[in-house]
């Protein structure tokens, strides 16, 4: 036991005692976890914040194209800046290049005869979108899919309007058949247990994200003291000293689990109480702790046994850091840590099922998010932990080797 | 006392000890000479148990390397030529950790590290990061990690090495002392001809993974004389050597 303290504390010091550590594993994951949480909130935000800005130039003379763009505005997601109505469209373009809008909309002569128009007579269209090409598919679908239907409710309104007599006829009360402003659709968000408490947000995501690429990021202390201590003889001195490549093993290993379960602790408490005073959501944690800490646990588990297998593979602290950092990021790309999985094409998200952190993230995500518990993690975690016991076993393997040199 | 017979080991198919046959008396210093790439760490690195041999016979005190690893290493310690410690730890945290991993603890422990901060005359800077030492106090500390387990048997790699000339006489001192006072055994290695002289009881020149010479200090120092007309060990040791530069062996 007194071996075990001070193993522990010469691990906490020289971690404490090393400011590049101390940014990598605390600093660097919790300014990211600020600033992706506060750069991507309205992207994740049910009641999103985010507005379009829409040049328009409306040549029709009559009253339905200004309802029209009242009630695309009304949709508190577009916003329309109206210009000369004289405006050509070669000079439309050209505004909305040299004033960076992403759309433009001209609204043409005849769309007020469009709408009120009868039987299948042929008409240029009444409305042109002019689309910046940088724009994500999915938001001009969003666009055009709002202009169709605000287009449609007008046009169905003014159908209701010419048939009045017959309807009065018919004694039917045509404000009953106009089309509905609200929409007609629930949203609700599902999740495990039944629970329909919690929202995704940007800070869900982020929080698990950088906090499984930070723990990863234990490669780093982890293979400097390890190869300084064999570069510096250290390694070979305490193994003189009788003591067994397993025992310097899990003195290496149960220090950095607690180190991962501070980093655990510590990124929880930005996402709980540092980005609600930045602006943003509080993180929630879900009701799980024992699924929390077996997810946590497992990615730490791994994390450290990768580490402790690159740092016994490689020569110097420089190939050791280059090798687990370029590894961390890749892996951290396809996993869905950098860009959720969510927005990636399916065959990616395919890919990022090969990505321990991946597993990890998806594992977080279960407690915090989906309101999963211990049997929910559970595989996540068994698929880490085989990883981790892999690792180790072959770190062990090959310490025992350069001993039988 | 350490008797080892035969011993071979290569790396590789490529032979670095070839049929070595030495004993060290109990309580007596060997210094060890050879120059560079002899197989003097590799020598020391079997006897301390860190890598394997190929064959031949190790008893350490009576014990078998092969069988009595673990008893044989807590009776000895090792001194690397390498600053072997934690630059970031202070010099007591060294020690404690040290102290800890060879099974000290308690009143045990803090005797050992007194002994110890003595003997490496450490008192007024115990609590500074060892990062901030000098070379001559990071040799000492070296040195002082290396007593802590009060070993029968004390393996030093060159503890010289890269030391101002006070602290390499105070070095030389404390291992002339602690050889007196505890009977310690001392194999002890250098590329300074005139500390080996200074504190060795034998010597023994290693070359090329062979022992080429072996004896009490005294007849070797007069075999010197025979062979090159003045008592220099340096003389002796580059005649029976040769000035080839090893630099790249």
């Amino acid at each position: 036991m007194i071996k075990l303290f001070y193993i522990l504390k010469k691990e906490f010091l020289l971690i404490v005692r090393d400011i590049h550590a101390v940014t990598i594993l605390f600093v660097m994951p919790a300014v990211f976890i600020l600033i992706m949480t506060l750069a991507m909130q309205d992207l994740f935000e049910l009641h999103s914040n985010v507005v379009i800005d829409i040049l328009a130039v409306n040549h029709d003379t009559g009253k339905l194209s200004v309802a029209f763009l009242k009630a695309m505005e009304e949709h508190n997601t577009f916003r329309f800046h109206l210009i000369d109505k004289n405006t050509v469209t070669e000079s439309v373009k050209e505004q909305m290049l040299s004033r960076d809008y992403k759309f433009a909309l001209i609204i043409k002569k005849n769309f007020s005869t469009f709408v009120n128009k009868k039987g299948k007579e042929k008409h240029e269209n009444p409305l042109e979108l002019l689309v910046n090409p940088t724009v994500p598919v999915q938001t001009q679908l969003v666009l055009k899919s709002t202009l169709d239907g605000e287009l449609s409710k007008l046009r169905w309104d003014a159908f209701i309007g010419r048939i009045d007599k017959l309807l009065a006829f018919a004694g039917i009360d045509k404000k009953d058949l106009k089309a509905d402003k609200l929409s007609p659709i629930d949203v609700q968000y599902v999740y495990k247990g039944g629970h329909y408490s919690k929202m995704p947000s940007a800070v869900q995501q982020s929080v698990p994200a950088w906090l499984v690429f930070s723990m990863f990021f234990i490669v780093i202390p982890i293979s400097n003291t390890f190869i300084s201590e064999r570069n510096q003889g250290t390694f070979m001195r305490l193994r003189s000293m009788n003591v067994s490549s397993t025992y310097l093993i899990l003195g290496k290993m149960i220090p950095y689990l607690l180190i991962n379960a501070v980093q655990v602790i510590f990124m929880i408490a930005i996402g709980v109480y540092v980005v609600p005073l930045c602006g943003g959501t509080a993180l929630t944690i879900g009701d799980s702790l024992g699924g929390l800490i077996l997810i946590a646990s497992a990615v730490s588990f791994s994390a450290i046994s990768v580490a402790l297998l690159i740092a016994s593979i490689a020569r110097t602290t420089e190939q050791a850091t280059t090798i687990g950092a370029v590894m961390n990021i890749i892996f951290g790309a396809l996993g869905g840590l950098m860009v959720p999985k969510f927005v990636m094409p399916e065959f990616m998200q395919n890919l990022a099922n090969l990505s321990p952190m991946s597993w990890g993230l998806e594992g977080f995500l279960d407690i915090f998010l989906r309101n999963g518990g211990v049997s929910d993690v559970l595989p996540k975690s068994m698929s880490l932990l085989t990883l981790g016991l892999v690792m180790l076993g072959l770190t062990l393997i090959l310490l025992r080797r350069q001993r039988e040199v | 006392m350490i008797k080892i017979e035969h011993l071979f080991k290569s790396y590789d198919k490529k032979p670095v000890l070839k049929d070595v046959t030495l004993s060290v008396q109990h309580g007596s210093i060997m210094g060890l000479l050879g120059p560079n790439g002899a197989g003097k760490t590799t020598l020391i690195s079997i006897l301390i148990g860190v890598i394997r041999k190929n064959s031949g016979s190790i008893t350490v005190n009576g014990m078998d390397l092969d069988h009595e690893i673990g008893a044989i290493q807590s009776r000895c310690s090792y001194v690397p030529q390498t600053l072997a410690f934690y630059p970031r730890l202070t010099a007591r945290e060294n020690l404690e950790y040290f102290g800890a991993l060879r099974d000290l603890k308690g009143k045990k422990l803090k005797e050992s590290m007194e002994f110890c901060i003595d003997i490496g005359s450490m008192q007024d800077f115990l609590n500074k990061r060892v990062d901030k030492f000098s070379g001559g106090m990071k040799r000492r500390l070296n040195m002082a990690i290396g007593l802590l387990n009060d070993p029968e048997i004390l393996y030093l790699d060159e503890p010289t090495l890269g030391v101002d000339a006070q602290s390499r006489n105070y070095i030389l001192q404390t291992i002339k002392k602690i050889n007196c006072e505890r009977k310690m055994t001392i194999i002890y290695t250098s590329h300074y001809m005139d500390e080996i002289e200074q504190v060795s009881d034998d010597i023994a020149i290693i070359d090329e993974g062979k022992i080429i010479l072996h004896g009490a200090k005294q007849d070797i120092l007069t075999r010197a004389d025979a062979l090159c007309g003045h008592r220099s060990l340096e003389e002796l040791f580059l005649k029976l050597t040769s000035v080839r530069l090893r630099d790249e062996d």
